[in-house]
């Protein structure tokens, strides 16, 4: 076997060789692709609330904290905090000439430094899962007062932290039930096929999302309605204290956290975006099941009114899916029945016919049966009742089917 | 929808139905679809929001009527033919289910989990989850439809989740008259070519499939009583899933023993190795004190020698874990009296004695009682005893075995007794099966 003994230069050469090579593998490019997480991220940064990430190790939580900073255009700044000590985050106690008139200060650190003198930034707290207790405790001050040391961070300063779920997390790491409430809680999953895409070459490039100056005041009407009316139907919901030890440590229902809900829907309805964002945004601050009914009350709020549809039974738009279409026409029965005038039930029997024109016809079932029952005597039955024959004899064969199923038991 | 829609009077505006691409316009039977329909949400009102929000879409070339993940449906003309609106109603039911139940996305998670790939482990999940499905969806006014499979076909027991039913059966001669069946990708995960897939027309997102699962599963615990069993244990675990239990109680081992006070953590009581370089600054240094765990297990008759078992397992590789040597675990077994507390490693296996009443109280009395004191107080126990009036100067984590008959009548004797819950300054795991 031939031994070689590169020269110097044959060294130099062969690391340019390696650095080729190196740029050719970052050589990448983006392409568009809508990406609910990083959008909702996006929006709850922007709404200055203080966002965890729960991910395991590993899936991209710094790459969309860079993309973040891109799009915010904020200067990033990253702290481990597992390799720190509580001191770091707490100031450093520097003991001068004279601490008994003097005082102990306490120094923060040089990345903090920087950070105030630029007055804007985006500040990652990653790894909070593996410090230790009094590392968090110091960080928690941190996040939730904004405090290192002597130093305030500006208003201008964002900060977002990371944390491994529980069940990866080897210290067992979690919130006590005051510090979740502060949180927006969002779940930070990876998607194989942008994985696989990215590392062929092609990472996705999301489109954040913009707020549109033109719905600032249409957005936080918007947003006060939908929060508010459902607290006032739900009273109950305004505060509840996660109970069990399968829910510790996640989002709930409080006042404070309702307010940061109210904030988000008014953001994702300035930028316009979608229920999907808004519902990993919501169900991150309160709690999935508040969450969840806030999200169903919304869709209540986008029913058409009762009164609009009656009006003008003839431009009227009913929604397409069947369970919200029958929601829509029993509120219609419902105004009928609230004020019965004989234009307002001919008006509605109108509305179930274009119904049963545009949609399924079992839909269409309970709301009618209900308005033939708010029929006055000198009201007489439209000619366009005619084409509901359908419906009646549909019904009629259902109630059969009831009857021979019953019977056949 | 296609412009020869067989329905007259139906408008072009508004698809109800959509007609599958390449399909020949044919004579679906809207009427008897949609009466089925109607007599399903009669007899189950609580599923009604489900069956409403489900889209149809007219097929050929499904089999007899299948789901997928975005809540459409999709139906062969000739399945509804054939099928007297009775059974279609038992069909509707069976099909929502599937999505109600989230079976993709289980699909996917145990696929993912136990490697289970291909067309045949995807087949087996549609059975596994259509007995789950069967076995208590039909009667009381609901048609049991021809042809529909029950766990009993295979020889196995009834009222099982299609996670266990998976285990227990492999594709054989027993289920070779089952591989027709196909529910579509809503049941198994596996999209199917007939399918209109993410992009397709009125799909339901995410964010609305949980909104209508929400709906559902509210309207069951609103109005308890109406639905059956198996639907109200659904309602309950829908939006919470039961948790891994090891994964729970590892998590509040550690986090109880790594507490200030236990395990890691700064002191200032000694200098940091960094203060020789920083003459004028006092910084606080890492410290190590493994938490000392005492285990008090119940070893009243009332809990078994498996569940004791798997639970003391558990607790040992966990303290083990937090870097609790095993001489710090102790284990106190608990009966109405306490007996001693030993050595994890002196005693490989433990006579649990006991077998009488529980009165977990004299356990914590003997465990705080042991010098030194422990950091963590760990309790494995049915529930079924009275508890310390004042909590216990270290972190406490209860493990409780479930107990299938929760009602309020538990002795005899006694009917009015009800044992107390476990008191609010324990963390309380719920070990399952």
């Amino acid at each position: 076997m031939r031994t070689h003994i590169p020269s110097p230069s044959d060294t130099a050469s062969q690391l340019d060789v390696a650095g080729d090579l190196l740029a050719l593998l970052r050589d990448t490019t983006t392409e568009p692709r809508p990406d609910t997480q990083l959008e909702a991220l996006t929006l709850a940064v922007a709404a200055d609330l203080p966002v965890l990430l729960w991910g395991e190790p590993g899936i991209g939580k710094t790459a969309a904290l860079t993309q973040l900073a891109t799009a915010l255009d904020l200067p990033l700044t990253t702290v481990i905090a597992s390799v720190h000590e509580p001191s770091d985050f707490s100031g450093l106690p520097i003991v001068g000439d004279d601490p008994a008139e003097q005082g102990v200060p306490m120094a923060p650190p040089d990345w903090a430094v920087r950070l105030v003198r630029a007055g804007r930034g985006l500040l990652f707290l990653d790894e909070l899962s593996t410090a230790p207790p009094a590392v968090q405790a110091a960080l928690l001050r941190l996040v939730l007062e904004r405090r290192i040391g002597a130093l305030r961070l500006p208003p201008g300063v964002r900060i977002v932290a990371a944390a491994n779920p529980r069940s990866s997390a080897a210290d067992g790491w979690e919130l006590s039930p005051p510090l979740a409430n502060r949180f927006v809680h969002l779940q930070w999953t990876h998607d194989t096929d942008v994985v696989v895409r990215g590392l062929g070459g092609v990472w996705p490039r999301a489109t954040l999302p913009r707020l549109d100056p033109e719905r600032l005041p249409e957005a936080v009407d918007f947003a006060r309605r939908a929060v508010c009316g459902l607290l006032a139907a739900r009273p109950g919901l305004a505060h509840r204290l996660p109970s069990g030890e399968t829910r510790r440590g996640g989002p709930w229902p409080s006042p404070r956290s309702w307010e940061m809900t109210l904030h988000l829907v008014a953001f994702a309805t300035a930028a316009g975006s979608s229920r999907d964002v808004l519902s990993l945004l919501v169900r991150g601050t309160v709690g999935d099941g508040p969450g969840l009914e806030l999200l169903a009350s919304l869709d209540r709020m986008d029913l058409p009114d009762p009164e609009t549809l009656l009006a003008d039974p003839a431009a009227a738009v009913l929604p397409q899916r069947g369970d919200l279409r029958q929601a829509a026409l029993d509120g219609v029965v419902a105004a009928v029945r609230n004020r019965p005038e004989r234009h307002r039930w001919d008006a509605a029997w109108a509305l179930l016919v274009k119904a049963l024109e545009t949609g399924p016809p079992d839909v269409v079932v309970v709301p009618a049966t209900t308005l033939a029952s708010l029929r006055r005597d000198d009201w007489d039955v439209p000619a366009s009742i005619e084409r509901l024959a359908g419906v009646v004899s549909l019904s009629r064969r259902a109630d059969r089917t009831t009857a021979a199923a019953k019977a056949g038991r | 929808m296609t412009r020869n829609s067989p329905v007259p009077g139906h408008g072009e505006d508004g698809p109800t139905t959509t007609t599958a691409p390449g399909a020949a316009p044919g004579a679906l039977d809207r009427d008897k679809l949609f009466t089925a329909r109607l007599h399903a949400a009669r007899v189950r009102p609580y599923l009604a929001t489900a069956l409403f929000a489900l889209h149809v879409v007219e097929s050929r070339r499904v089999p007899t009527m299948g789901v997928d993940r975005y809540w459409r449906c999709y139906v062969s003309p000739a399945f509804v033919e054939r099928t007297p609106v009775e059974e279609l109603a038992g069909v509707w039911v069976h099909e929502v289910s599937h999505l109600l139940r989230d079976h993709h996305a289980r699909s996917d998670r145990v696929a993912r989990e136990r490697g289970l790939n291909g067309p045949g482990e995807r087949l087996r999940m549609n059975i596994a989850a259509d007995f789950e499905i069967n076995d208590d969806v039909y009667g009381d006014g609901l048609a049991r439809p021809e042809g529909v499979v029950e766990p009993g076909d295979l020889g196995l027991s009834e009222g099982e989740l299609m996670e266990e039913y998976l285990r227990q059966f492999t594709l054989g001669p027993r289920s070779q008259d089952l591989a027709w069946l196909d529910c579509g990708s809503g049941a198994d995960g596996l999209d199917r070519e007939w399918e209109l897939g993410p992009d397709g027309a009125h799909g339901l997102s995410e964010q609305e499939r949980d909104a209508v699962r929400f709906r559902v599963a509210q309207g069951i615990t609103g109005r308890p009583g109406s639905a059956p069993q198996g639907w109200r244990r659904w309602a309950e675990e829908a939006f919470h899933p039961p948790q891994p239990w090891r994964e729970l109680l590892g998590a509040a081992v550690r986090s109880a023993a790594s507490g200030p006070g236990a395990g890691e953590d700064y002191t200032y009581g000694r200098p940091a190795r960094r203060s020789t370089a920083l003459p004028s600054t006092v910084l606080p240094s890492l410290r190590r004190r493994p938490p000392r765990v005492s285990v008090i297990i119940d070893t009243s008759g009332s809990v078994s020698d498996a569940e004791l078992g798997s639970a003391l397992l558990e607790v040992a590789a966990i303290a083990r874990a937090v870097g609790g040597r095993r001489d710090l675990v102790t284990v106190v077994p608990c009966d109405a009296s306490a007996g001693f507390a030993r050595r994890l490693c002196r005693a490989e296996g433990i006579a649990l004695t006991g077998g009488g009443g529980t009165d977990l109280r004299a356990g914590f009395t003997r465990a705080l009682r042991s010098r030194p004191s422990p950091d963590v107080i760990v309790a494995l126990t049915d529930g079924q005893t009275p508890w310390p009036g004042a909590r216990p100067p270290c972190r406490t984590v209860v493990g409780l075995f479930p107990r299938r008959h929760q009602g309020p009548a538990h002795d005899e004797n006694n009917p009015d007794y009800v044992p107390d819950s476990p008191p609010t300054w324990a963390r309380v795991v719920d070990i399952g099966p």
